[in-house]
C-alpha cells in the first residue's frame, strides 16, 4: 500500500504550520522528514495517520493493506505511549483486544512480537521498570502487533540517550532488513535520518513546504558511521538547513 | 444679660455632672456584677420583670442577661464560672454536673400544677384521624423529643408511669430541636408531643395538630428551678440570698397580674409589653402578645421548691441509666434560700 | 602580624585536609517508634494530671475513664448495635454517594455538555453544610434511614465528582491519542485508558469522602437515630457523660483510621503500577 499526499496544508488558528505538501510513500521504504522545529513535521504525521484532518489537500491511501493487518497507519510516539498501569504483555494486548480474535491467536501475535523485538522475558514487567530504550521497544513490538501496512513515527528516539539510540537504529535496520516494513519517519536529528531513510524529506521553516528531497541508495545495512558518502549527505542536508534552522531558532514561539 | 445666662448655666452643668458621677460612683462601688443566664421564653418572664423593674438594682445586684439558645450550655456556664445563676429544666445532663459536685438547686420557678395553664399533649393530625384519641392509646405510638435525657424525655416517661404502660412501648424520636420536632408532627412523622402552651396553643388554633390531653392530669411536675455554683451558695451565700429576693419579688409580680389576666387588662398589657423586649422580640408586639400571654404558666410562689418532685425526677434518670447513681437530691438542692416542700424523709 | 604585608615569595601551603561535608539534613527518614511513643506519652501525661487532680474531673475525664465508659459499652453489648447502625449508614451513604460521583464526575470529564452544566452546580452546591440541610432532608426523606443516609450520600458526592473530573483532566492526552491511534473504540478507552488513569485522584477522593462521611456522622444521627456512634455521642453529650462522650470519639477516630487503612490497602492493590 502506498501513500499520497497531495497539496496539504494546515494551520492551527492563524498560524499557517504546513503549505502545499506533495508527497509520495512507497511501500517497503522509510521516508524521513526532517526539518527545523516547529515547521510542521509532527503535524504532518498527524495527518497522515487520521488523527487531525487537514484544512486543504488530501492523504489518499493507493491499494489495499494485507488481509492480515489490523490497523493499516500505525504510530510509534516519541513518549512511548505505554499504559503505566499495564505490564508489558497487557499493553501489547491493549491493542489486540478490540479485534475478533481468540485468546490463543492473541497470545500467539503477543509472543511473536516480543520474540521479535527480543523482549520475551520482560513480558510481565510494568513500564517504570524499564528503560526509556526498552520502553520503545515495547512501543514498536505493540506496533507491529496489529501489522501495520505503513507505521508513523514521531521522534521515536529522541527521548532516548545517545548510546541507546545507536542501540535502536541497529534493532530497526535489523528489522527492516527482516520485514521490509514501510515506514514514516519524523526527526530532528540528521544522522538517523541518513542511517534510516531510503529518501529524505527537507522541510523549510514555518510554514512547512518540501524544500528538498534527498534519495540515499545504499543499503540499510551498510550504513556504518565512517562510511564517507553518508557523511557526506548530513553535509549537504545540514547546508540546506542551516539557514532555515537560524530562522526558525530566532522565531517568536506563537507569537 | 445672655452671657451672664450661659455662665450660670454652665456652672450647673458641671455641679449636675459632678453630682451624677459621684452617684455613679457609689453606685458602681455598691451594685455587684452578677451574670443571669436566661433563655427568651416566657418561663424566664420573672427575671425580666425583676430587672426592668430594678428590683435587682435594689438589691445592690449590677445585672447582666447571658442569653443562650438551650439549656444544656446555662448549666456549662455555670459549672465554668462563665455565668452566676440560670433557670432551666431539670436534664439527665443538669444532674450529672450537679453530681460531680458544680451546682445547686436553690429555687423553683415553673411549675405544672393541676388546672393551671401548662404543657399540653397534642397528636398530629394524621394520627388522630387514625384514631389516636385519648392518652392511653400511648403504646406503639411515637413522641417527638428534643434528646435522650432532656425534659422532653423525662414527660414521655411520666405519661408511661402514670398510665401504668412500659415505657419501652413508646417510640422515641430525639430530633434535637423543637422546630424539627413541630415540623415533624405537622407532616405526621411523629405522632405525637408535649409541649409548652404558647407552643401548644399555635398549633392547635392553626390546626396543626390536636391537643389530647395536659401535662397535669398524669403528675404535678417541678419544670424549671434556679440553680447556682456549689462555690457561689458556699463563698457569696449573702449574694445568693439577695439574688433570690430579688427574683422572687419579680416571680410574685408574674403571678400577680398574668397568672390573672383578665382583672387589670392595663397591667396586663404593660406586663406583656415588658417581656416583650426580651421574648419575641423581633416579632411585632401585636403578633407577639397573644403567644407571650397564652405563655403564662404557674411559676412557684416565693420560688418554693418542690423538692419530693426534684428527688424524683432525679430517680427515674438514674433508674434510667442517664445519670449515675452515686448522689442523692440532698447533694445538689441548697435549701436554705427558699421555702422547700414535699420534702422526702 | 596583620600589618606585615603578605610576602612577595609563594604563600605556605596549607597542609591537605579533606573537603568538609555540606550536605547533611533536609532528609526526613522514617522513626517508626516516635509516632506511637508521643501518643503514649500525652496519654499518661494526661492520666497523671487526672489522677494527681491537676486535671479536674469535671473539665476532662481520665483516659482510663474513657476506657471504662467503653468497656461498659462493649460489656452491655451496645458497642455492636452501635457500630452497625453507623456501619450501615456509612456503607449505604457512601458507596452509593461515592458511586453515583464517579459517574456524575466521569460524564463531566468526557462530555462539554455535561461539563458546562454541572460544574456550576456542583460547585455551588459543594461548600453547603449539609447539616445545614438537614431539615430539608427530614421533610424528603423522612426522620429514618432516609435522612441519614441522604446526608451520607451528599457529604460524599460531591468531593468523589470533583476528584473523578479532576482525575480524568489529569489523563495523559498522548495516551488516549495511542488509544485512537490504534482504532481502539470509545468505550474501550475510557474502560481501559481513562478509568484507570483517574483511578489515582478517584481514590484520594474516596480518602476524602470516607472521612467527611465519617464527620457527617453525628449531623445524620442527630435525627431520630436511637442507636449509633453519632448518637452515642451526641447523647453523652446531652448528659454530660464526658467518659462517654471521649469513648465515643474514640470509636469514631477508630472508625477513620480502618477506613484510611482499607483505603491505602486498595490503594496499595489497585495502584500496583505506580510504585
Amino acid at each position: 500500500m502506498n501513500l499520497q499526499m497531495q497539496n496539504i496544508g494546515h494551520s492551527y488558528e492563524d498560524l499557517q504550520v504546513l503549505d502545499g505538501i506533495d508527497l509520495h510513500i512507497d511501500e517497503g521504504q522509510i521516508v524521513c522528514i526532517v526539518g527545523p522545529s516547529g515547521c510542521g513535521k509532527s503535524t504532518l504525521l498527524r495527518l497522515i495517520g487520521g488523527l487531525e484532518v487537514a484544512d486543504s489537500g488530501t492523504v489518499l491511501m493507493d491499494g489495499e493493506p494485507p488481509e492480515s493487518c489490523l490497523n493499516p497507519l500505525t504510530y510509534v510516539f516519541q513518549d512511548f505511549a505505554l499504559l503505566p498501569w499495564r505490564t508489558v504483555e497487557k499493553n501489547i494486548s491493549l491493542v489486540l483486544e478490540d479485534h475478533p480474535l481468540s485468546p490463543a491467536a492473541r497470545a500467539t501475535i503477543i509472543d511473536d512480537v516480543l520474540r521479535r523485538t527480543h523482549l520475551s522475558e520482560f513480558k510481565d514487567v510494568f513500564p517504570r521498570q524499564l528503560s526509556g530504550g526498552m520502553k520503545q521497544r515495547v512501543a514498536i513490538a505493540r506496533a507491529l502487533a496489529v501489522k501495520p501496512a505503513v507505521m508513523l513515527m514521531d521522534e521515536p528516539l529522541s527521548a532516548l540517550d545517545s548510546q541507546t539510540r545507536e542501540l535502536l537504529m541497529e534493532d530497526l535496520v535489523d528489522l527492516w532488513g527482516r520485514e521490509r516494513f514501510t515506514a514514516v519517519y519524523v526527526t530532528h536529528n540528521l544522522s538517523e535520518a541518513v542511517r534510516l531513510g531510503h529518501r529524505i524529506v527537507v522541510l523549510s521553516r514555518r510554514p512547512g513546504r518540501i524544500c528538498e528531497v534527498v534519495d540515499i541508495d545504499t543499503p540499510l545495512d551498510q550504513r556504518d558511521t565512517a562510511n564517507p558518502e553518508l557523511a557526506q549527505k548530513v553535509k549537504i542536508l545540514w547546508q540546506l538547513l542551516h539557514d532555515e534552522a537560524r530562522a526558525a531558532d530566532r522565531e517568536l514561539a506563537n507569537v | 444679660m445672655k452671657h451672664r445666662l450661659n455662665a450660670t448655666w454652665h456652672r450647673s452643668l458641671i455641679a449636675g455632672s459632678a453630682l451624677a458621677l459621684i452617684a455613679l460612683g457609689t453606685l458602681a462601688q455598691a451594685a455587684e456584677v452578677v451574670n443571669l443566664g436566661a433563655l427568651r421564653f416566657t418561663s424566664h418572664a420573672a427575671g425580666y420583670i425583676a430587672y426592668e423593674k430594678g428590683y435587682f438594682r435594689d438589691q445592690g445586684i449590677d445585672l447582666k442577661f447571658k442569653f443562650f439558645q438551650a439549656a444544656q450550655p446555662v448549666a456549662v456556664a455555670i459549672a465554668s464560672g462563665d455565668v452566676d445563676f440560670g433557670v432551666t429544666a431539670l436534664t439527665g445532663g443538669f444532674f450529672n454536673l450537679a453530681g460531680k459536685g458544680a451546682l445547686q438547686v436553690i429555687g423553683g420557678v415553673w411549675h405544672e400544677e393541676k388546672g393551671m395553664n401548662g404543657s399540653a399533649i397534642l397528636v398530629s393530625n394524621k394520627a388522630f384521624d387514625a384514631g389516636f384519641k385519648t392518652v392511653d392509646q400511648f403504646p406503639g405510638k411515637s413522641i417527638g423529643i428534643t434528646q435522650l435525657g432532656s425534659s422532653f424525655h423525662y414527660m414521655a416517661g411520666q405519661i408511661a408511669e402514670a398510665n401504668g404502660f412500659d415505657f419501652k412501648e413508646i417510640k422515641l424520636k430525639p430530633l434535637q430541636k423543637v422546630g424539627a420536632i413541630i415540623g415533624a408532627l405537622k407532616s405526621g412523622q411523629v405522632d405525637s408531643f408535649i409541649i409548652a402552651p404558647h407552643i401548644a396553643k399555635g398549633l392547635v388554633n392553626a390546626g396543626a395538630a390536636k391537643q389530647i390531653g395536659w401535662l397535669y392530669d398524669y403528675a404535678p411536675y417541678q419544670v424549671t428551678t434556679v440553680f447556682t455554683s456549689t462555690k457561689n451558695t458556699k463563698e457569696k451565700s449573702d449574694l445568693v440570698g439577695r439574688f433570690m429576693k430579688a427574683y422572687g419579688r419579680g416571680v410574685a409580680d408574674f403571678r400577680r397580674v398574668m397568672l390573672d389576666q383578665d382583672k387589670d387588662p392595663a397591667a396586663t398589657e404593660a406586663m406583656t409589653k415588658l417581656i416583650h423586649k426580651y421574648v419575641y422580640a423581633s416579632r411585632p408586639y401585636a403578633k407577639a402578645a397573644p403567644s407571650i400571654k397564652s405563655g403564662a404558666i404557674n411559676l412557684n410562689a416565693g420560688n418554693a421548691l418542690d423538692v419530693g418532685d426534684v428527688d424524683k425526677q432525679l430517680k427515674w434518670f438514674q433508674a434510667q441509666k442517664l445519670v449515675s447513681s452515686g448522689f442523692s437530691v440532698r447533694d445538689i438542692v441548697d435549701l436554705s434560700y427558699v421555702q422547700a416542700y414535699n420534702i422526702p424523709n | 602580624m596583620s600589618e606585615q604585608p603578605p610576602s612577595p615569595a609563594s604563600p605556605p601551603r596549607p597542609t591537605p585536609h579533606p573537603v568538609p561535608f555540606r550536605g547533611g539534613g533536609f532528609n526526613p527518614r522514617p522513626l517508626g517508634i516516635v509516632g506511637p511513643l508521643v501518643f503514649v506519652g500525652l496519654i499518661g501525661l494526661w492520666e497523671l494530671g487526672s489522677q494527681t487532680g491537676v486535671i479536674g474531673a469535671l473539665f476532662l475525664p481520665a483516659p482510663s475513664e474513657a476506657f471504662a465508659a467503653l468497656n461498659e459499652l462493649f460489656q452491655s453489648g451496645f458497642l455492636w448495635k452501635h457500630l452497625s447502625a453507623s456501619l450501615q449508614r456509612l456503607a449505604m451513604g457512601w458507596s452509593l454517594g461515592s458511586l453515583a460521583g464517579v459517574l456524575v464526575g466521569l460524564s463531566i470529564g468526557l462530555f462539554s455538555l455535561a461539563r458546562a452544566g454541572l460544574v456550576p452546580v456542583v460547585s455551588a452546591l459543594f461548600p453547603i453544610p449539609k447539616i445545614a440541610l438537614l431539615p430539608l432532608f427530614i421533610i424528603w426523606f423522612g426522620i429514618g434511614e432516609g435522612s441519614k443516609v441522604a446526608t451520607l450520600f451528599f457529604g460524599s458526592f460531591f468531593p468523589t465528582v470533583i476528584a473523578t473530573y479532576g482525575g480524568v483532566d489529569a489523563v495523559d492526552r498522548g495516551l488516549i491519542r495511542m488509544g485512537q491511534s490504534f482504532n481502539l473504540s470509545w468505550l474501550s478507552i475510557v474502560r481501559k485508558i481513562v478509568l484507570p488513569g483517574a483511578l489515582p485522584a478517584i481514590l484520594s477522593g474516596c480518602r476524602i469522602s470516607a472521612s467527611i462521611a465519617i464527620i457527617l456522622l453525628v449531623a445524620a444521627e442527630m435525627i431520630g437515630a436511637e442507636f449509633g456512634v453519632g448518637a452515642y455521642i451526641l447523647l453523652a453529650g446531652n448528659l454530660m457523660a464526658m467518659d462517654q462522650l471521649i469513648a465515643g470519639v474514640v470509636l469514631l477516630s477508630s472508625m477513620g483510621l480502618i477506613v484510611a487503612f482499607l483505603i491505602g490497602k486498595a490503594e496499595r492493590r489497585l495502584l500496583r503500577w505506580r510504585r
